[in-house]
């Protein structure tokens, strides 16, 4: 309700343009400025300094890549065409290695503007388009985890904090320190070992079975694009395949949920609007739901915000051990082969990530806090 | 607040996974129902591919798909590579071992039906040398010639016995050469046809490529137009897999071939249902020291290094590697024509170790040894080695400093020449002592060691002996002169060839392993 009225305040406190026109006082000055609703021109402006950022991180990424103390022609060429000084020089002409920094810099700058991130010198393909396989596999399995853990993770903490002090919110704090607690490669064998070799309850690694064959490319997601093709064995397959890696990832993000969720509720639990709430008498649910679990969300949010951004960077272990191929895998080949295409390009993908769910955060603030958007 | 709204939520939740989770396994197929039909198979490794071109591959996970798609001129039959036999053609050698002939054999098609041509033969080999890719030093000043429709000659400026073994290299997989130019093909640097070949295969081998993803899997389908006996298996499907995961997807029967396996993972399989194929690998490691005194004043010292190849308990080394590893006498792996006998290598002897110690000057000073620590040689890592190495030389007094960093810096170092000491490997180009004149002053690893040309005139003297040898014998006879003239003045100290273990699933009921190219995928029954 308060962020409907404030939104229709501002929209009638905008004078009619032809008004001016007609009877301003001020002829010289004319009226240019458009009315831009704030949260929208609070977008365009964080959109703007995103695309700043990206270049900044560009230019950080470029520059830590050339700090390395390594070759990366050598990192590319067999023992015996590395001592061949021909050979050598053609590999760092293809790869561009021949030119000083700046002028590399501004070369990959200019492919940049046109879509073109290079090639991988490890798979000598598009990075775009390794991307544009990796990047699905990590979103699919980001997605899958993330929504587990807000329900579960935001479900215990709120829990816990509704309970506090009982054996309920001991055990849920016990649990929430475990999932923080517990390295996740050791997760995932441990999870694989049980559920995939000895139970058989689960399918094994990879984002298909080996007889599958994957379903017809258009978000890259195999459970969305098997169901777009009408494949559901397929997607199953998918569905199966999801749930051991995106429960090892979903583990570490719930024990930190649950933690900012309770630490979060319990503070809002005090708040005199909904002490007031329920002296008014307002039934149990109404006062969680309505007053006390809006007034939490603001941390919860940065939390999952970060979260999700951080699952889908990539997990390079949970995927080594479930053989998903994602941008983490990718950007560990990337790094330990100093294939610099690869190490840029996801440095800059990693980058428009976090600047995107930050955008979409802070966003959420403003519908959530209308104090954010109207400052 | 009897009634607990977040506790209704949470179980709605819970429930809400538990059919998430039942849904999946009811779809996904739990563990052994995946496991294909008889018609395909599923080999799983960790991939080192970059490329499927064969002009420009050279790794052994790309070596071992171009082998199942492209034909060679020779071949090796099974795991044996001491002897090479006809592939697409048969050859003679002439004139001092200088000149090979070839003649195509009839009857070979490519997978579009047209015949390979003396042509194709040509274009593919010319192509290897012009594109000046990993692959082209094999076929370093070797004329080729096509001398009549169905011959084709190769001229080495010396001798050249090695060119027999050098040719079934997957690398010099014969292309179709019609197909490759109207896609971009070469022979020289301006060659586009890369691309085209990591989509499609232009082979006559018994496979055709149906997908390829460098990073993650590649799958192959049988040839219809093979003009050989067809394989067993209609559909192969070559995943990117960790070794962990490999031994319980092997056993699960979520795969049927395991290709990386290390012997501790061996140990612990269930051998009621696998089968384990266990023999020495073709790489060799090697400590290096290095011979400039700007580098190290003590590993360039020629007392430090007997002390050294004296201090180390060759034994124990070997134990660290696990069951199946061997330890050749020299450079030259066990398996290989001109291999040195163990009991012909060096020896630990603690007395003449520190005796020679002794005799250098060394009085404890930190030497520092490199190696890379992120790598796996077929499953083992420098790490243990080095700590074992530094152990043993630490009893008779060195002061060894470990300084392992990741492959991609440490090899810029060493190939520059700058280590003091390292540990390092090299794997087989090909299945013949020549690859391993590498170790020789002023050669690709001897100026590693900044070991230049001319250093030892004694090695550089009997280094020319083993090239200008023909037959088997005098050649075997020259090499192992050679290797031993290395181990008491060289420095390098040859330590071990890893183990190489093939697991098979107990349905497969014959695969054959290959030092080359891993495993012969047309030959899995």
């Amino acid at each position: 309700m308060v962020a409907s009225d404030e939104v229709m305040s501002s929209t009638l406190s905008v004078a009619d343009p032809g008004e001016s026109g007609r009877g301003s006082s001020l002829p010289d000055v004319p009226r240019t400025r458009r009315y831009i609703h704030p949260l929208l021109r609070y977008i365009l402006i964080r959109i703007g300094l995103g695309v700043v950022l990206v270049f900044g991180v560009t230019l950080v990424t470029f520059s830590l890549t050339n700090l390395v103390p390594g070759d990366p022609v050598q990192a590319v060429l067999g023992e015996q065409a590395s001592a061949n000084p021909e050979i050598v020089k053609q590999f760092r002409a293809d790869m561009g290695l021949d030119k000083p920094p700046p002028v590399q810099y501004a070369i990959y700058i200019g492919n940049l503007l046109q879509g073109n991130l290079g090639v991988s010198a490890q798979t000598k393909t598009p990075v775009a388009s390794d991307l544009a396989v990796a990047f699905p596999a990590t979103v699919e399995l980001a997605v899958a985890a993330i929504v587990v853990s807000i329900f579960i993770g935001i479900g215990l903490g709120m829990w816990g904090a509704l309970r506090r002090g009982r054996m309920t919110d001991h055990v849920i704090r016990i649990v929430s320190l475990v999932g923080i607690s517990i390295p996740t490669f050791w997760l995932a064998l441990v999870v694989y070992y049980v559920f995939f070799f000895k139970l058989h309850a689960l399918p094994g690694s990879g984002r298909l079975s080996p007889i599958t064959v994957p379903p017809p490319n258009v978000t890259g997601l195999y459970t969305i694009d098997s169901l777009i093709a009408g494949q559901w064995k397929t997607a199953m397959d998918a569905l199966g395949h999801l749930i051991m890696p995106a429960s090892v990832l979903a583990l570490f993000t719930i024990g930190l949920l649950t933690r900012f969720a309770r630490s979060s509720v319990l503070e809002v639990l005090n708040m005199d609007y909904v002490r007031a709430a329920r002296a008014k008498g307002l039934p149990s649910r109404a006062v969680v739901m309505r007053y006390v679990l809006r007034g939490a969300l603001v941390p919860i949010i940065t939390v999952i915000g970060i979260s999700f951004g951080s699952l889908l960077s990539g997990a390079v272990l949970t995927e080594e051990v479930f053989s998903w191929h994602g941008i983490g895998q990718y950007a560990y080949n990337g790094a330990t082969h100093l294939d610099l295409p690869v190490v840029m390009g996801v440095g800059l993908i990693v980058g428009v990530i976090y600047i995107l769910v930050n955008l979409i955060v802070d966003v959420i603030y403003g519908f959530i806090d209308p104090r954010v958007r109207n400052p | 607040m009897k009634s607990n709204p977040v506790g209704k939520a949470a179980s709605a939740a819970a429930a809400a996974i538990i059919l998430f989770v039942m849904t999946g396994c009811s779809g996904g197929g739990g563990g052994a129902a995946s496991s294909g039909d008889a018609a395909s198979v599923v080999v799983e490794t960790s991939f080192d591919l970059k490329t499927i071109d064969p002009a420009r591959q050279f790794e052994p996970t790309g070596s071992m798909l171009d082998h199942a798609l492209y034909e060679s001129l020779l071949t090796f039959k099974g795991g044996d590579v001491s002897k090479p036999t006809d592939g697409l053609a048969s050859f003679k050698l002439s004139d001092g071992d200088k000149v090979m002939t070839l003649t195509m054999k009839d009857g070979a098609t490519f997978s579009d039906g047209s015949p390979v041509t003396v042509d194709d033969a040509v274009f593919s080999l010319q192509r290897v040398q012009g594109i000046a890719g990993n692959p082209s030093f094999m076929l370093k000043d070797v004329k080729i010639e096509k001398t009549a429709d169905k011959t084709l000659t190769l001229t080495s400026p010396r001798p050249n016995p090695a060119l027999a073994f050098i040719l079934p290299n997957p690398s010099l997989g014969i292309v179709n050469s019609k197909v490759v130019k109207e896609n971009g093909g070469t022979t020289d640097k301006d060659d586009k046809a890369e691309a085209f070949l990591n989509k499609t295969s232009a082979g006559s081998g018994s496979y055709t490529l149906s997908s390829y993803d460098a990073n993650s899997q590649v799958v192959l389908e049988a040839s219809p137009k093979y003009h050989g006996t067809a394989p067993a298996k209609k559909r192969v499907v070559v995943r990117n897999v960790a070794g962990e995961t490999q031994a319980l997807n092997i056993q699960s029967g979520e795969s049927q071939v395991a290709l990386d396996l290390n012997p501790d993972q061996v140990k612990q399989l269930d051998k009621s249902a696998v089968n384990v194929l266990t023999e020495p690998s073709t790489d060799t490691v090697y400590l290096m020291m290095n011979q400039s005194p700007a580098i190290s004043a003590w590993t360039s010292n020629a007392d430090f290094n007997t002390a050294v190849k004296f201090g180390l308990d060759y034994g124990k080394i070997l134990a660290l590697a696990g069951d199946g590893a061997a330890r050749p006498g020299g450079v030259v792996p066990s398996e290989f024509l001109g291999a040195l006998p163990t009991e012909k290598g060096l020896q630990f002897d603690f007395a003449a170790a520190k005796k020679s110690l002794a005799a250098s000057g060394y009085n404890g000073e930190e030497v520092v040894l490199s190696y890379p620590n992120d790598i796996t040689l077929d499953g083992l890592q420098m790490q243990p080695f080095a700590e074992t190495i530094q152990s043993q030389l630490k009893a008779v007094g060195i002061n060894l400093k470990l300084a392992p960093g990741p492959e991609a810096t440490e090899l810029d170092n060493y190939r520059a020449g700058n280590e003091q000491m390292g540990l390092w490997t090299w794997g087989a180009d090909y299945p013949d002592p020549s690859d391993y004149l590498v170790y020789l002053p002023g050669q690709n690893l001897g100026l590693r060691a900044v070991w230049k040309e001319g250093a030892n005139s004694e090695i550089d003297s009997l280094g020319a002996k083993a090239v200008a040898a023909s037959g088997d014998a005098a050649r075997s006879t020259a090499y192992q002169d050679l290797q031993i003239a290395l181990n008491e003045r060289g420095p390098f100290v040859s330590l071990f060839q890893p183990v190489k273990n093939l697991v098979t699933v107990k349905s497969i009921e014959s695969a054959a392993a290959n030092p080359l190219w891993l495993i012969d995928i047309e030959n899995i029954k």
